[in-house]
């Protein structure tokens, strides 16, 4: 079984190429079923900026030919050629950057861990990402909390909300009693909603094509909801328009920009665009008295100000190694030695040195068989303390449900600090079932 | 005694606009505040050379480098009144080079102390010169803040997000500024129109239009038309920075047809 990653992002691709695979969620769960057949596992990743999909697979070869055919499908094979592609350690590596925003248009961007959430919950919910796929995930998971907490990626990073706010204080000074209009109440909705009202917008109108959601956000950031229908007319009143749609076609055009041109004594609209497919048709930003920008320009303006951010990069670079060795030895350790074994051979260690303690404490009072009777009790203990998880982890089998719970019993019992322990201390022998963790088998 | 001022004040200037030209590249607090004090410095040694030299000459300048000297001392008086009301050093690195410029001639040249006309005598004359300088300054701050809209926009638009676009401030800014400056100068040219005016009017004989009442008429014209489709139609941004532009140039043909420009001579020298 391998780890693959094939994909395309904001550094391979194209804005208009990455629009072509920005799928609806419904559709991104029949890929997922269509490529995670088991023993497969998949994971399909759908961001602004990127498109991912992980594979788990025995077959690597066979699994990767299927998912440049369903790339190919979606999005011609003018996708092929923006492609990349990472397998076994390097896909896992590649996995932890991007949960851990070391792969983002901005760097440290916390957006993009709840996305890679979301895609894994989808892929959990779809039946696609199931055992080692899921364990990875996690793992990729808990490094991202890691980083947010030991560097200051988190505090020196500039989110795509945030890139938004700075330069729509290049236009206007400063967002006081401006009049911001949220479009779209999704995560980069509710982002730009917050980091707007915080730099002191006056007012803000939030829409959404489902009004509760618009209502939701808007109670939460302490906004207006306002229904669909009155977009335009909200533009009309608007400084600083952001969207963030699901829409598949532009929402504004320069002809109904244009026309609120008079009523608006061509004062100037600031528009950002955070959705792919794009809301605001290129156009627009042809208009005098209108500054638009999207996901592409934003990278352009926050690609020129990576530099106060590298040095913490590099700090999580080496985080994400040190997790990313881990995850793998940990794996080796799954696969290496039963996890039964190893809890029974913990418990007997266990009991026998209480056991030691014990008879110690007690001194030379105990004849042989008062002695043989307290080390009867400690393996008693033991036995009876491990039948029914013994019974059960047999019961499920290796795969699957047993996996995971296996994973869990040793989490649980601490055998997996152990093991890494000693395996820090001793690399060579480590090195075989590493390799063989990572290169298939 | 005052030229070796001006000349000192021309120097401090010119380090000015190096410390400023710096900031542009690099922001720092030292060099805004080197640059405020360098300009603040020049401005005291070239005052106490123009009040030296006007109160001989009854408030008034005479002379084209006169001139210049005053409109360099007004323009960089209301930039440091601006840079400490709104703190934007980065407009120096406009606005002292252009100060330069205008200040130069006027060591350069030499001269231009022909007694005036005993038509003009007015008492009136001094508060005519002074407010004419104070909208020519005014109108040329405007057009530096109009050059500054410009480049800001172009980068906005074309979303180049280089040197300029991070250290220029924003337009709504830039624009507000070009507003209240052209509405000052504005006044000022008014009442510079309305006693040039009076003059004219108390003057024996038949007034003629010449060159610099048509270039100050069609000045005033033109920021008046530009006050009013601000106001009225809305006006603002490129637009109205290069009406700016266009009218700081009638403003400027009027003010060089004041004077008649003397030729570079033997007593030209360098500050």
């Amino acid at each position: 079984m391998e780890l693959i990653c094939i994909g395309l992002s904001h550094r391979t691709a194209p804005l208009t190429v990455r629009e072509r695979l920005a799928l609806p969620e419904s559709r991104q769960v029949d890929v997922l079923q269509r490529l995670a057949q088991a023993p497969v596992e998949a994971l399909w990743v759908s961001t602004c900026n990127r498109v991912e999909v992980y594979l788990f697979a025995p077959n690597a070869a066979l699994a990767r030919q299927r998912a440049l055919t369903e790339l190919q499908l979606l999005g011609g094979v003018e996708a092929l050629e923006h492609l990349y592609e990472h397998q076994g350690e390097a896909a896992l590596v590649h996995l932890f950057r991007v949960a851990c925003s070391l792969d983002s248009m901005v760097l440290g961007e916390a957006q993009i861990l709840g996305q890679v959430k979301d895609a894994f919950e989808r892929g959990q919910g779809a039946g696609a990402v199931r055992g080692e796929l899921m364990r990875a995930c996690a793992a990729a998971f808990s490094c991202a909390k890691r980083v947010r907490t030991e560097t200051a990626i988190g505090r020196a990073a500039t989110s795509m909300a945030a890139a938004a706010v700075q330069l729509a204080s290049k236009v206007f000074d400063g967002l006081a009693g401006k009049t911001v209009l949220v479009v779209g109440a999704g995560e980069m909705g509710e982002l730009a909603a917050r980091h707007l009202k915080q730099a002191g917008a006056l007012k803000l109108y939030v829409t959404n094509r489902t009004l509760s959601r618009a209502e939701a956000l808007a109670a939460e950031v302490g906004g207006q909801a306002r229904p669909f229908e009155e977009l335009l007319g909200l533009v009309a009143a608007a400084d600083i328009v952001v969207c963030s749609t699901a829409s598949p076609v532009p929402l504004f055009t320069r002809d109904n920009v244009g026309a609120l041109g008079r009523g608006r004594r061509s004062r100037p609209l600031f528009m950002v665009d955070l959705a792919v497919p794009r809301d605001i048709d290129p156009a627009v930003g042809t208009l005098d008295w209108v500054h638009a920008y999207d996901v592409d320009d934003i990278q352009k303006f926050v690609a020129d100000n990576a530099a106060a951010r590298a040095e913490e990069a590099q700090k999580a670079g080496v985080l994400v190694a040190q997790e990313v060795a881990r995850f793998v030895k940990e794996r080796a350790l799954r696969e290496g030695t039963p996890v039964l074994a190893r809890l029974r051979q913990r418990a007997e260690a266990i009991a026998r040195s209480e056991v030691e303690r014990t008879l110690g404490a007690l001194g030379d009072g105990l004849n042989d068989k008062q002695r043989k009777s307290i080390e009867a009790m400690g393996r008693a203990i033991v036995n009876k303390l491990l039948h029914e998880p013994t019974a059960r982890l047999r019961a499920v089998g290796p795969e699957g449900e047993g996996n995971r719970l296996a994973g869990a019993a040793a989490e649980l019992f601490g055998l997996l600090e152990e093991e890494v322990g000693t395996a820090a201390a001793a690399p060579s022998v480590m090195a075989a079932p590493v390799q063989a963790a990572t290169g298939g088998k | 005694m005052s030229h070796t001022l001006v000349s000192l004040a021309c120097h401090a200037y010119g380090i000015a606009a190096v410390v400023y030209l710096a900031y542009l590249v690099r922001q720092s607090d030292a060099l805004a505040t080197a640059g405020r004090v360098l300009v603040g410095g020049g401005l005291a040694l070239h005052g106490v050379a123009l009040f030296e030299l006007l109160g001989v000459q009854s408030g008034r300048p005479v002379g084209l480098a006169q001139g210049f000297s005053a409109l360099a001392f007004l323009l960089l008086a209301i930039f440091l009144f601006l840079d400490v009301r709104y703190r934007r050093p980065v407009i120096g690195a406009f606005l002292t080079p252009l100060a330069l410029a205008a200040l130069l001639p006027g060591l350069l040249m030499q001269g231009g102390q022909a007694p005036l006309p005993p038509g003009v005598r007015q008492p009136l004359l001094p508060l005519h010169i002074t407010l004419a300088l104070l909208g020519l300054a005014a109108f040329a701050v405007a057009a530096g803040v109009g050059v500054m809209y410009v480049l800001m926009e172009r980068q906005v638009k074309a979303k180049r997000f280089g040197l300029l676009f991070s250290r220029l401030p924003s337009l709504e800014f830039l624009d507000t500024l070009n507003r209240r400056l052209v509405l000052w100068g504005f006044l000022a040219l008014s009442i510079t129109l309305a006693t040039g005016a009076f003059f004219v009017g108390t003057a024996p004989g038949p007034w003629t239009v010449d060159g610099k009442t048509l270039a100050t008429l069609v000045a005033w014209a033109v920021f008046a038309a530009l006050l009013v489709a601000r106001s009225v139609a809305g006006w603002q941004g490129r637009r109205v920075a290069f009406l700016t532009m266009a009218g700081f140039c009638l403003v400027m043909v009027s003010f060089l047809s004041s004077y008649d420009v003397p030729a570079p001579s033997a007593a030209m020298r360098m500050p």
